[in-house]
């Protein structure tokens, strides 16, 4: 079921050896999501546990909290048990507002029927150049994560327009820019117009880091 | 006729030069990141937030009048000429637009989707203007246990009733509220979940986690997807940018019907657009096939254009007045604007309208300003506009990420945030991976606190009797209404279920 014309074809995950005898951990790489839903309620129940309390209001600061603990532990279990009973492989379909929108809702609201489904195969058919271990990229993530980590790192010690130069000039090498001096120039020009109109303009503070001692 | 006095008198205020130019800006700025996919309104007001508090609250409000409508100026752009809608709300203005620019005709597409977002926002704005006082008298009538309810109401609507899977939508309601209670509980002075950090008391800044869900967290996923996902091709924008009157004849009834379909949605929290969009252009498609329209579903009929994209932003003009009268966000754009209300210390709400009125007036004044300027920006320059989708993808989402950092470090200068930030940004882009929506997250860290407030409050009145909080025809009415549209919305998920096995 598809609610645009154009699909992009989906990419299977699973190298075709893997395909006829599926691992466990197939599909189910949601438990991530379960994990942390698991230690934010953990996080949660401690903290409401060891909790302070302040005045002797009824309900107190400890009510709230404990409804949303159950709620969390409550949606985690049945989250880990639609996994285990129904493993997902990522697919291509567009999923309206990232879950936000049921598409079978959209889907009867708009009264797409199902030739509105056969006009939007004839564009989606080309196959799929190459195929992937897995959904994510995870090498561009890591290189955009470690840029993020890094800058965080180095703001306050080199100052706002080298970090944010080495950040822009990160993420545009992770994105797929080859231009790579080009790019230290652009990163350079972006970090000092914002430096000058929100620093100077509308009062921002800063870090000057390096550059402030060296003026 | 108390409401145009006091809505000239806010025109008065929103017409001196440089409010003209902040109007302008929140235009040019709101149509820019419609037409970028991926960015959206919600997105740029928080992000502009921080950046712009040393701006007196008229101005920054006159400007973000001017980005929440500018979002859904542009946002069908991207749907129209690369057949991939840049955001949820265009979806079902995709389907004809692309193929009326397919068949030649994409800049009579574009003019379409502008007049469209034209008409649907000023019908619902003036509907505000009307309106609002009723809603103020309503709201007053609102104690504590109505003020839970209405906030369960949106929690359980946001989540259950509209999302793809109840359980995951739940569980974004679960994670919104978690962060809400992050800092000095109010009532006591008690401090919750800050592991002994003082930076915490005041809590998790909402533009951290709107700016870490909404921005950084965009950019991961787009880098996990980059090097992999097919690149769409794009459509010139051929033909003449101007509709005959023939053309107009068979708009106008379209763009009419459609507004009619958003403007009971503002006030609805459902999400945003889509639903009336869906729905608008599903009557559309009906009525062609009554009249045996041969456009429909071929060359693209500009009725299928012209009723999704006007209900969309009926859906916003009335939204906001959801947000000013009742204090109830209907979409996440709605709860950022709420959260920059919270920002400059207003809480919208029946008592806005009588603490701050001039604000208020001012910004309803600036809608129609923005409007204004908003179509004239866009019927000429619809082409122009299109050229943003040419820029490359690793400078826009360098620029954001940089823009991001900016934001939040600007919100208290502290690196604790930034590092709040990366972790909500994974968070985001957990959620984006797994199909996990985002705004019951945003509406649980918005109205988690005043849920919790009220539900304390009409405890400590009852004496821990939960009787209290279905004590009212309003709050009776409420939960049933919510029973109900839960119960459709499980019969719906059921059938689709039953129907796939098959």
């Amino acid at each position: 079921m598809s609610l645009t014309q154009n699909q992009p074809e989906a990419v299977p995950v699973v190298k075709p050896q893997e395909k006829a005898r599926p691992r466990f951990g197939t599909g189910r790489s949601e438990f991530v999501v379960v994990a942390v839903l698991y230690a934010v309620a953990i996080f949660l129940t401690i903290g409401t546990a060891t909790m302070h309390v302040q005045g002797k209001s009824s309900p107190g600061p400890q009510f709230f909290p404990i409804i949303v603990c159950i709620v969390l532990y409550l949606v985690a279990t049945l989250l880990a048990i639609q996994i285990l009973r129904s493993p997902k492989v990522p697919d291509n379909a567009i999923h309206p507002g990232r879950g936000q929108f049921s598409p079978d809702m959209l889907h009867d609201l708009g009264h797409l029927g199902k030739e509105g489904d056969e006009v939007c195969d004839d564009e989606a058919a080309q196959a799929p150049a190459k195929t992937w271990k897995t959904y994510s990229d995870w090498r561009t993530v890591g290189m955009l994560f470690a840029g993020v980590v890094a800058f965080v790192a180095l703001l306050e010690p080199l100052g706002w327009i080298i970090s944010a130069t080495m950040l822009f000039w990160t993420v545009a090498y992770a994105l797929g820019s080859r231009r790579r001096f080009f790019d230290i120039g652009v990163g350079l020009l972006f970090s000092s117009i914002i430096q000058l109109a929100f620093g100077a303009g509308l009062g921002l503070s800063l870090p000057s880091g390096l550059i402030g001692g060296i003026l | 006729m108390e409401q145009l006095e006091l809505l000239m008198g806010g025109f008065a205020s929103a017409l001196t030069p440089i409010n003209l130019l902040w109007v302008l800006i929140g235009a040019l700025l709101g149509t820019a990141v419609g037409v970028l996919p991926g960015l959206g309104s919600a997105m740029a007001v928080a992000l502009l937030l921080p950046v712009t508090f040393s701006l007196e609250p008229t101005a920054a409000f006159i400007m973000f009048a001017g980005i929440y409508f500018g979002g859904l100026f542009g946002d069908s752009t991207s749907g129209i000429l690369l057949n991939t809608p840049g955001h949820s709300s265009a979806i079902a203005s995709t389907f004809e637009g692309h193929r009326m620019a397919k068949s030649g005709q994409a800049a009579k597409a574009l003019v379409t989707c502008a007049i469209g977002a034209f008409i649907g926002g000023l019908i619902a704005t003036t509907l505000v203007v009307f309106f609002a006082p009723t809603l103020v008298k309503m709201a007053t009538v609102f104690g504590p246990a109505e003020y839970f309810a209405l906030a369960v109401f949106a929690f359980l609507a946001i989540s259950a009733v509209v999302s793809e899977s109840v359980i995951r939508g739940i569980a974004a309601l679960g994670i919104g509220l978690a962060l809400a209670l992050v800092g000095i509980d109010g009532p006591s002075g008690t401090a919750r979940f800050t592991v002994g950090m003082p930076q915490l008391f005041d809590g998790i800044s909402v533009i951290v986690i709107t700016v870490g869900l909404l921005a950084l967290g965009e950019v991961f996923h787009i880098a996990s997807r980059i090097h992999r996902d097919p690149v769409a091709t794009r459509i010139e924008t051929k033909g003449r940018a101007r509709l005959n009157l023939s053309d107009f004849k068979k708009a106008l009834p379209a763009w009419l019907r459609g507004t009619a379909f958003g403007a009971p949605f503002g006030l609805i929290p459902a999400g945003g657009a889509e639903v009336p969009t869906f729905l608008a252009y599903g009557t559309e498609k009906q009525l062609a096939k009554r009249r045996d329209d041969p456009e429909f579903g071929t060359t693209g009929s500009i009725r299928g254009l012209a009723a999704p994209e006007a209900a969309a932003n009926a859906t916003a003009g009335t939204a906001m007045g959801a947000l000013l009268a009742l204090g109830l966000p209907t979409s996440a754009t709605a709860a950022i604007m709420l959260a920059a209300f919270q920002q400059y210390g207003m809480q919208p709400g029946p008592l806005l309208f009588e603490r701050s009125g001039n604000l208020v007036w001012a910004l309803l004044a600036s809608l129609f300003i923005g409007l204004v300027i908003l179509v004239m920006i866009n019927i000429p320059f619809a082409s122009v506009w299109a050229k943003l989708l040419s820029i490359p993808k690793h400078y826009l989402y360098a620029g954001i990420t940089v823009f991001s950092m900016l934001g939040v470090y600007a919100v208290s200068s502290a690196v604790l945030d930034l590092w709040l930030l990366i972790a909500i940004g994974l968070i985001g882009f957990l959620m984006r991976r797994y199909n996990i929506p985002l705004a019951p997250v945003l509406i649980a860290v918005i109205l988690g606190p005043m849920a919790e407030t009220e539900l304390r409050r009409a405890l400590a009145v009852s004496e821990g009797d939960l009787g209290i909080l279905v004590d009212s025809p309003i709050t009776v009415t409420l939960y049933l209404v919510l029973a109900a549209a839960l119960a459709l919305s499980a019969v719906q998920h059921l059938r689709h279920r039953a129907s796939r096995k098959v």
